[in-house]
């Protein structure tokens, strides 16, 4: 069956994914989702062998590893819909001469592999422009082609520290804390989703190849741009806790029940004396100034009010006296939300009916409906090598007996 | 070039800040309100609207004018009513996006929100912190930033398919678009992901650690805890049974933290680098700001640039090289044009 692209603006644009883990697959599910062909391209083990040591971070489709664990692995799935999959063994000159075929039939080519990983393979910027004239490559090693640390192992959780959020996260200035979440990857794939739009529009105009190079620790350090900019202007931002600089209150208050908590802050005056008229204690005439310097005491006196209550009748109360306010939500309260429900936002997609994370961009002709799972590994070698190369059938089945194709891992 | 008009918070002055950047003509609608921000006002308005055009007005009939010239409009509104009330659905701008909190339907599209009310309904503040602690919300505009980069790649996918279109992006579902694995482990596993300081718990060991002249972060996967205990200068590790895999390494937590904490307590961060780097495994320096802007790799990298601020020494913001586009000049304040 010819499986298309989902609708979407970027019908018609041609990505080759090579991408893997998660700051590439979340740039490129942003691309599929607007609409994108995307070609997965995975190495034989890209998902693992046949048999996994243990159970992956975010567990099994169904719970259970099955027959085919590498294919219902949750987290890959989540990252990787919309797409098909053509499993490559680049290891191999042959599987090599392949991919370029490939490129010469994409647009975009996209990848998150070490600085030095496809220059090694032959696979460097001249390389792929050789094959195609006009192709758009994104590469997004940890700390960026050249520099010291280019040749450095990068993953979210270490670069994190090495952009200064660390020193500004935590409970106390002296303390610094890790999110533990990675970061850094999402919003390298925000940026790399950026940057192939940007590129695909500036090949409008010029029809000229482009490499692009996004590194996850660039992307990271100029998120804390404001503080930068501070720190040069004589300011030292320090680590507040859940306070704010220009907010109070502004916090995490605790409610009824175990670990249940609430998050508000009042950002305008307006909202300060509406605060007032539910909690004792408090001046409604007190101006930010004041706050900013009483922000212990209000604190108190809001972590006495919450305490006895439900976060989220506490929250509706707030939001009707037009303060914003929201529970802490762990992972079941963020599926059951009544927003995001409203908004069909969590999809399912396989017979197991995950719910996955939607996409934020809500634009017509972008529908849901049409999603695809992610597709099993090389479930789509035939398909795409007679669809795009012209291929005949024996031709696939050769490279499948050669090893240069694959559906499964090999044993 | 496209030109761009700006109407709102942190989430629309980072798109357009992405435009500028792409070599856009953007205009920056000021209205007068002053959000709080992480930063101060000089800083968030420099690293934000630096290279874009200022009018300073909330006349709405100015508003609908400007927006009739725009190729791409991106506002953003504290609620869906107050892009309404602005008259978002009645400008012609080819290419319109609506940044609010909770998206522009809905039955909390009214709803009130600061960033840390999204980050805490979004899943991230849960996770944050100590567990026997308050969870504690994401310092900075990474909500806002985050958002605002979606809709500059939502409006350039429009503009790239030459379509005259209206976006709807919601923060909350920003957030939650971008999250790990916090639901489907809950879906798929059953079990509730919560929050463990820095330990990123089901990778050990990955941990903050402390040496002889500051912090140093560890991630190790499992491929890479054989050159770990070669970092470590401990071979012996690699047949410890308590540590054979990853699955042992999380019931041993304590006792390798324990380890490798002693081992790099009397270790400079350089030290502790170099051998990291000799040994191939992924370790990062906490640094502060001041020692990210004399980051030698950042400096190599030619990251930073220059700004003219009043008088004075330029001030360097990050540059955004992998947009490929030439930055304008700063040209603020310059009245009306288009």
């Amino acid at each position: 069956m010819v499986k298309l692209p989902v609708d979407g603006p970027l019908n018609g644009i041609k990505v080759l994914d090579l991408t893997h883990v998660w700051a590439g697959p979340l740039a490129v599910r942003f691309l599929a989702d607007l609409g994108a062909e995307v070609v997965k391209i995975e190495a034989p083990y890209g998902r693992g062998s046949q048999v996994f040591p243990s159970q992956p971070i975010g567990g099994w489709l169904g719970g259970e590893a099955g027959d085919e664990p590498w294919n219902v692995n949750a987290v890959f799935n989540k990252l990787n819909r919309n797409r098909r999959s053509v499993c490559l063994d680049l290891k191999q000159k042959q599987g090599r001469e392949l991919l370029l075929q490939l490129v010469a039939c994409a647009d975009v080519i996209i990848e998150n592999f070490s600085a030095r990983a496809m220059p090694a393979m032959g696979l460097g910027f001249e390389v792929l422009k050789q094959a195609n004239p006009q192709i758009i490559y994104v590469s997004m090693p940890g700390f960026g082609a050249s520099g010291p640390y280019h040749g450095r192992v990068a993953f979210g959780p270490i670069v994190e520290p090495m952009t200064g959020l660390t020193k500004m996260l935590g409970y106390e200035a002296d303390r610094p804390m890790n999110s533990a979440m990675a970061l850094m990857d999402p919003i390298a794939a925000t940026h790399a989703a950026s940057a192939v739009v940007r590129a695909l529009r500036k090949q409008q105009q010029d029809g000229a190849a482009a490499y692009v190079e996004l590194s996850l620790h660039e992307t990271g350090v100029a998120y804390n741009g404001p503080w930068l900019i501070d720190t040069q202007l004589g300011k030292r931002p320090v680590c507040q806790g859940n306070a704010h600089p220009q907010m109070a209150p502004h916090g995490v208050y605790p409610c009824q029940g175990e670990d249940n908590w609430l998050a508000m802050a009042c950002q305008t005056q307006d909202q300060w004396q509406q605060l007032c008229t539910l909690v004792g204690g408090l001046d409604g005439n007190w101006t930010l100034s004041q706050r900013l310097q009483a922000r212990q005491s209000i604190d108190e006196a809001l972590a006495g009010w919450t305490a006895p209550q439900d976060k989220n009748a506490a929250t509706l109360l707030l939001q009707t006296h037009g303060i914003a306010a929201g529970p802490v939500n762990n992972a079941a309260e963020m599926l059951a939300d009544e927003q995001v429900k409203a908004r069909d936002f969590f999809q399912t997609l396989e017979r197991f009916n995950t719910p996955m994370p939607g996409n934020p961009i809500h634009m017509p002709g972008l529908n849901p409906q049409q999603w695809r799972r992610c597709p099993d590994l090389g479930a789509d070698n035939h398909g795409v090598l007679t669809q795009w190369l012209g291929y005949a059938d024996d031709q696939v089945s050769t490279l499948q007996k050669q090893g240069i194709l694959h559906d499964k891992p090999p044993t | 070039m496209d030109k761009v008009l700006e109407i709102g918070g942190f989430a629309a002055g980072y798109c357009g800040k992405l435009f500028a950047a792409s070599g856009a003509d953007v205009v920056r609608m000021d209205r007068g309100e002053r959000l709080p921000a992480w930063a101060s006002e000089k800083a968030m308005d420099l690293f934000l609207h630096a290279h874009k055009r200022m009018v300073a007005s909330s006349d709405l009939d100015l508003l609908a004018a400007l927006a009739a010239k725009a190729d791409i409009l991106i506002c953003e509104g504290n609620t869906a009513d107050e892009l309404d009330q602005l008259g978002f659905d009645d400008w012609v701008t080819p290419v319109k996006v609506a940044l609010t909190p909770f998206g522009r339907t809905g039955p909390k599209a009214n709803w009130r929100a600061s960033a840390n009310v999204l980050l805490a309904m979004g899943g991230y503040t849960h996770l944050i912190g100590e567990p026997d602690r308050a969870p504690l919300s994401l310092p900075g505009h990474y909500l806002e930033f985050q958002t605002g980069a979606l809709a500059y790649t939502a409006a350039n996918s429009a503009r790239w398919a030459n379509q005259s279109t209206q976006i709807d992006l919601g923060q909350l579902e920003t957030l939650m678009s971008l999250s790990q694995f916090t639901t489907v482990r809950w879906h798929c596993v059953g079990e509730l992901r919560s929050r463990h300081g820095s330990d990123f718990w089901f990778v050990v060991p990955s941990q903050l650690f402390a040496c002889a002249d500051g912090w140093v972060y560890l991630n190790i996967v499992p491929a890479f805890w054989d050159p770990l205990t070669v970092f470590l200068d401990q071979p012996e590790l690699l047949i410890d049974p308590r540590f054979e895999n990853n699955d042992l390494r999380m019931l041993n937590r304590d006792a390798l933290h324990a380890l490798i904490a002693t081992e790099l307590a009397h270790q400079s961060t350089d030290e502790l680098l170099r051998k990291a780097e000799s040994c191939r495994i992924p370790l990062g320096v906490v640094l502060s700001f001041e020692q990210v802007l004399a980051d030698p790799h950042l400096e190599a990298r030619q990251f930073w640039q220059a700004l003219p601020a009043d008088n004075s020494e330029p001030v360097y913001t990050p540059a955004y090289p992998f947009l490929q586009g030439k930055v304008a000049d700063p040209e603020v304040n310059r009245g009306v044009f288009w």
